[in-house]
Formats: C-alpha cells, sequence, structure tokens
C-alpha cells in the first residue's frame, strides 16, 4: 500500500473555451505528495487552481495533461471513493430534505445498507451535534448547521481521506471553533484531511504541511514550522542618548526613531541582550520588548505579492 | 442500482415540491374537473367526443409543459449548485446519476399523470354516465409521449444550457408532431423537389415521432379506423421505450465527458 493519499505528476489543467483566443492554464505542472496520516493545507488566493485541483482528484474534471492518484488509484475512479468524502466550498444540499433524510439519501449511495444505515446516521447526527435538528428541513438550518450536516456526510463512509474546501468560511465564532475541534478529532484518528481554505489561523493552527498556489503554479511547499521559521523581536526603548544609538545599529537588524523613541527589530534574543544592556547603560528606558513570531499569514503575503510583483 | 434509486428518489422529491410544476397540475386538474360544463355546446356522440378530446388537450398540454420545465434544468442546476460534487465524490457512476435523474422524471411524470387520469376519469363518469376506456389508453400514450419528451429534454440538458434546451426541446416536440403528417402530404405530391422531400424525410427518420401518440385524432376523427388498435399502442409504446434507451445512452456517453 502506498504512503501516499494524494499524488499528482506534472498535472496541468487547461481551459480553452470555444470563442476565447488564449488558452488559461488554471493549473500548471503541479507535483503534489500528500502523505496519509497527514493534515494537508492547499492555499492560495481566489482564482490560484485549488479548487481545479480538488475537481481532478475527485474524478469531476479530467486533467489536460499529467496525472492526478487518489490512494494509490488513478483520481476519480468511483470505486475508490469508498474510501474518501469530499465537503464542497458553501455546501447546497436538497433542502426540502430533513437532516436525517439528507444523510440517508448520501448513506444509500454509498451502499450502505439497513439496519446499518439508520445507527451510521444517528451516530453521526449525535456526534455533529444535530440530533435536535435531525427532523427539520435542510432549509431551516443555520450556515453552521448546513457545514456540520456537511461533514457529517463526508464521515458516513469513515473515510481514509477527507477533502475539504473552505470547512470553516463564513462560520461564527463558536461553529468555527466546532468545526476545527472535529477536524483535530479526525487527525487524532488516524485520517488524511486535504483542506483547502483561505483562514490562515486555522491552517496553521491544524495543519503538518502547506502547500500555496499561484495562477496555477506551486510556490510553496513544506512543514509548516519550517517555513514559519525566522520571526524577530521588537524592543521600543525611550530617551535613549544619541551616542548609544550607533552601537546599536552595530549589532545589525533594522533601527528606527519614531517621537524620539528607539525601535529595534532583531532577529533572535542574543542580540535583543545586548541591545537591552547598551540601553540601560546609557540611561534609557526600555518600554516594551515582543517577540513577533512569522504566521502563514505573514508567508502567504510574502509568496504571493512576490510572485506579483516578479 | 441503489444509489441509482436513491438519486431517483430525491429528483422525485424535489419536482413534486416545484411551485411551478404544481401550479401547471392544479390549473390542468382544476380544467379537467369543469370539462363537463363544456357539454351543452355539443350534443350526443359530439359531447363524448368534446368532453374526452378537451379533457386530453388539456392533459398533453400539461405532460408537455411539465416534461419540458421539469427536465431543462434537471442537470444544469445540479452543476450550478454544487449538488453533484458532493453525489459524483461518492462511489456513484456518471451514468447512475444520468439513469437516476430520468427515473425520476420518469417517475414524477407518472405521479402528475395519475393525478389528471383520476379527475379526468371522475368527470367523465360524472358527464357522460360511464368509463370510457379510450381515457385509458390516452393517458398511457400521453405518459409515454411526455417520457419521450423527458429523454429529449434531459439529453439536450447534458450539454446545453436550460434556455437553449427550451427551444430546441420545443421545436423537436413540434417538429416531431408534425413531420410524419408533413411527409404524407409530400409523399403524395410528385411534384415536390428532392431537395425538400429528402430532408424532411430524413427528420422523419431522425426526430422522434411524437404525433404516434396523439390519441385524441381517432375520437375526433372516427373516420379512421385501426385494424389492429393493440398492436398499434404495443409499437408505438415499444417505439418510445427504445427511443428513450437510446436518448439516455447518448446522454450517459455525453455526460461522461462534460466537466463541470
Amino acid at each position: 500500500m502506498s504512503d501516499l493519499a494524494i499524488k499528482t505528476v506534472n498535472l496541468t489543467k487547461r481551459y480553452s473555451g470555444l470563442w476565447s483566443k488564449q488558452p488559461v492554464d488554471a493549473v500548471k505542472n503541479l507535483n503534489l505528495e500528500v502523505h496519509r496520516g497527514e493534515i494537508f493545507g492547499f492555499l492560495g488566493p481566489n482564482g490560484a487552481g485549488k479548487t481545479t485541483t480538488i475537481k481532478v482528484l475527485l474524478g469531476i474534471i479530467y486533467p489536460t495533461d499529467g496525472e492526478a492518484y487518489v490512494l494509490g488509484k488513478p483520481a476519480g475512479d468511483p470505486k475508490n471513493h469508498h474510501k474518501i468524502s469530499y465537503l464542497p466550498e458553501n455546501p447546497y444540499f436538497y433542502d426540502y430534505m430533513t437532516g436525517r433524510e439528507i444523510l440517508t439519501f448520501y448513506a444509500r449511495l454509498f451502499g450502505i445498507a439497513e439496519p446499518q444505515r439508520s445507527k451510521r446516521v444517528n451516530e453521526l447526527l449525535e456526534r455533529v451535534g444535530l440530533s435536535r435538528a435531525a427532523d427539520q428541513p435542510l432549509r431551516t438550518y443555520s450556515k453552521g448547521m448546513q457545514q456540520r450536516i456537511g461533514l457529517a456526510q463526508c464521515l458516513l463512509n469513515d473515510p481514509e481521506l477527507l477533502i475539504l474546501d473552505e470547512p470553516t468560511a463564513g462560520l461564527d465564532p463558536i461553529a468555527h471553533i466546532d468545526i476545527r475541534d472535529m477536524i483535530l478529532d479526525l487527525r487524532n484518528q488516524g485520517k488524511t484531511l486535504f483542506i483547502s481554505s483561505h483562514q490562515l489561523s486555522d491552517v496553521e493552527r491544524v495543519c503538518d504541511r502547506v502547500a500555496i498556489l499561484n495562477r496555477g503554479v506551486m510556490v510553496q511547499l513544506g512543514r509548516i514550522e519550517e517555513l514559519l521559521a525566522g520571526g524577530h523581536v521588537e524592543l521600543i526603548a525611550d530617551k535613549v542618548p544619541d551616542n548609544a544609538v550607533e552601537p546599536i545599529k552595530q549589532l545589525g537588524g533594522k533601527v528606527s526613531l519614531h517621537d524620539g523613541r528607539l525601535i529595534v527589530e532583531q532577529p533572535d534574543n542574543g542580540t535583543v541582550d545586548r541591545v537591552i544592556d547598551i540601553v540601560r547603560s546609557a540611561g534609557g528606558h526600555i518600554i516594551s520588548v515582543k517577540p513577533y513570531r512569522r504566521t502563514l499569514e505573514d508567508l502567504f503575503v510574502e509568496t504571493i505579492q512576490g510572485g506579483k510583483n516578479a | 442500482m441503489n444509489a441509482t434509486f436513491a438519486i431517483a428518489g430525491a429528483t422525485f422529491g424535489e419536482a413534486v415540491r416545484k411551485r411551478i410544476l404544481m401550479v401547471i397540475l392544479l390549473v390542468a386538474l382544476l380544467i379537467i374537473l369543469i370539462s363537463p360544463a363544456f357539454e351543452p355546446f355539443a350534443a350526443g356522440r359530439g359531447a363524448r367526443t368534446l368532453i374526452i378530446s378537451f379533457g386530453f388537450g388539456v392533459i398533453q398540454l400539461a405532460g408537455t409543459f411539465i416534461a419540458i420545465i421539469m427536465c431543462t434544468g434537471m442537470i444544469p442546476t445540479e452543476i450550478e449548485r454544487r449538488t453533484i460534487y458532493t453525489i459524483l465524490s461518492k462511489p456513484v457512476q456518471r451514468y447512475q446519476f444520468v439513469l437516476g435523474k430520468f427515473f425520476g422524471a420518469v417517475g414524477t411524470l407518472a405521479f402528475m399523470y395519475l393525478m389528471m387520469g383520476i379527475v379526468f376519469l371522475i368527470a367523465s363518469r360524472l358527464a357522460l354516465g360511464s368509463f370510457d376506456p379510450q381515457i385509458v389508453k390516452g393517458l398511457i400514450m400521453f405518459f409515454f409521449q411526455s417520457s419521450l419528451l423527458a429523454a429529449v429534454v434531459l439529453f439536450f440538458s447534458t450539454f446545453v444550457s436550460p434556455l437553449v434546451n427550451y427551444f430546441l426541446s420545443g421545436g423537436v416536440f413540434l417538429m416531431g408532431n408534425l413531420l410524419s403528417s408533413f411527409l404524407e402530404t409530400i409523399q403524395r405530391n410528385p411534384d415536390v423537389h428532392p431537395i425538400t422531400r429528402i430532408p424532411v424525410q430524413l427528420l422523419t427518420v431522425v426526430l422522434p415521432n411524437f404525433a404516434n401518440f396523439n390519441v385524441q385524432n381517432p375520437i375526433i376523427n372516427p373516420e379512421q379506423v385501426l385494424t389492429d388498435e393493440v398492436a398499434y399502442l404495443v409499437q408505438t409504446i415499444a417505439y418510445a421505450i427504445v427511443y428513450m434507451a437510446l436518448l439516455i445512452v447518448a446522454s450517459m456517453l455525453i455526460f461522461n465527458q462534460r466537466e463541470m
């Protein structure tokens, strides 16, 4: 058994309309490997090619070039779909059905027979906290409840791989935390999760590795802690005499003066200690010392804006 | 097959909740119910002909509208709302989806025809004093006509937008009703140029012949006598089933290549 849940080799998806002169590469030469048991964040601005890639992985569209494999088999093989699940962005379900009916419908698509079907549906309604609303039509559900039912339909088949497109978008903070906790719970069960999201703080918190896509091309790939290595410490001091500024500048980092206040950005704590010594010995006052960790948002903005400027 | 029937069930459930379809059904039921009121306009056999052909006309019109309105958006709406993504990401083959949609449409038509048929039978019984077996035959034939039309609309919905589909399917239905008569006229006239005759012959073969299902014609024109009515009905129904099967297979092949 392959230890890869998803693999793409030079995956390209090109759209060329009947009348359009210029074909557009929605995804270009994408080489991606997602390991079993990991949570993989698939990021990128709107139109980067994330949903296109997901559609190829699910067999909803076909690649123009290259190959895509899901759980060791060619992408789109419906026989493989017993082991995978998908939650689309802003999912819409047949809203005349109740929560219980929609789960029963999807369970039938998975070929789950009675009495296991009813048992599984009840278990999942309980698990996503919708037991009390199980017999209400979906049109009366809030966005958070719709998202929960979406996640429940993903879990009907106890999948090995879950592909979630914007699972927390547009949710209130409580529903947001609930869904995030469910995702973490799934990781603890050893599931592989492939998450496309703009909620970068969530991705940073739950994902093991991320890839950033821009204009169809993968521009970043790696473990979160490696990609976010770095950061800096910001020190703000007051009443620092001019003669102390020069030795601080010589230590490197970024030094600036604003309204008589000295602001120093140093890449590591060791240099910061020396800046503090200089400020104090010169009679200055330390106002604050604040470590700034590099966030996924910083990385995302740098990557995408860097791409734009390139 | 479980997945196919699950999709068919969902399609039926959604269709019978569509307000526009329910409005068409209710209006049709109301008109059928009041059709005996036209009795004073004709006498004797004329009254029977008037009531039955009027009822058939209403049922055929309602069935045609229901088939076209129900099926034009059947696949495009699923794509637009993205419900299709959650379905095709399950162990569901694309052909099962198309088949499920078609079965759901036919099930809805069967339900609609059953409703209209019951009301028509009651209304005609009250007006004419007896059940006319022509009504049941007519209902069956119109049901197959509408089902064939539903297959045509579903076929087009796999590759054209709903708006284009309205015109295409409406055009095919109209031509399918008129072409055979037109061809008969042309064949009776030896002066017709082959440039006119050949395309008409070709279209008559390719397009579904909806005119065969119009059982009200013998009611209005009783001089047209069928030598073997049962054989005619069986042949016409068999024609509908074979044509529907061909259309659904073609729909599956197109939908299998379709990108969403």
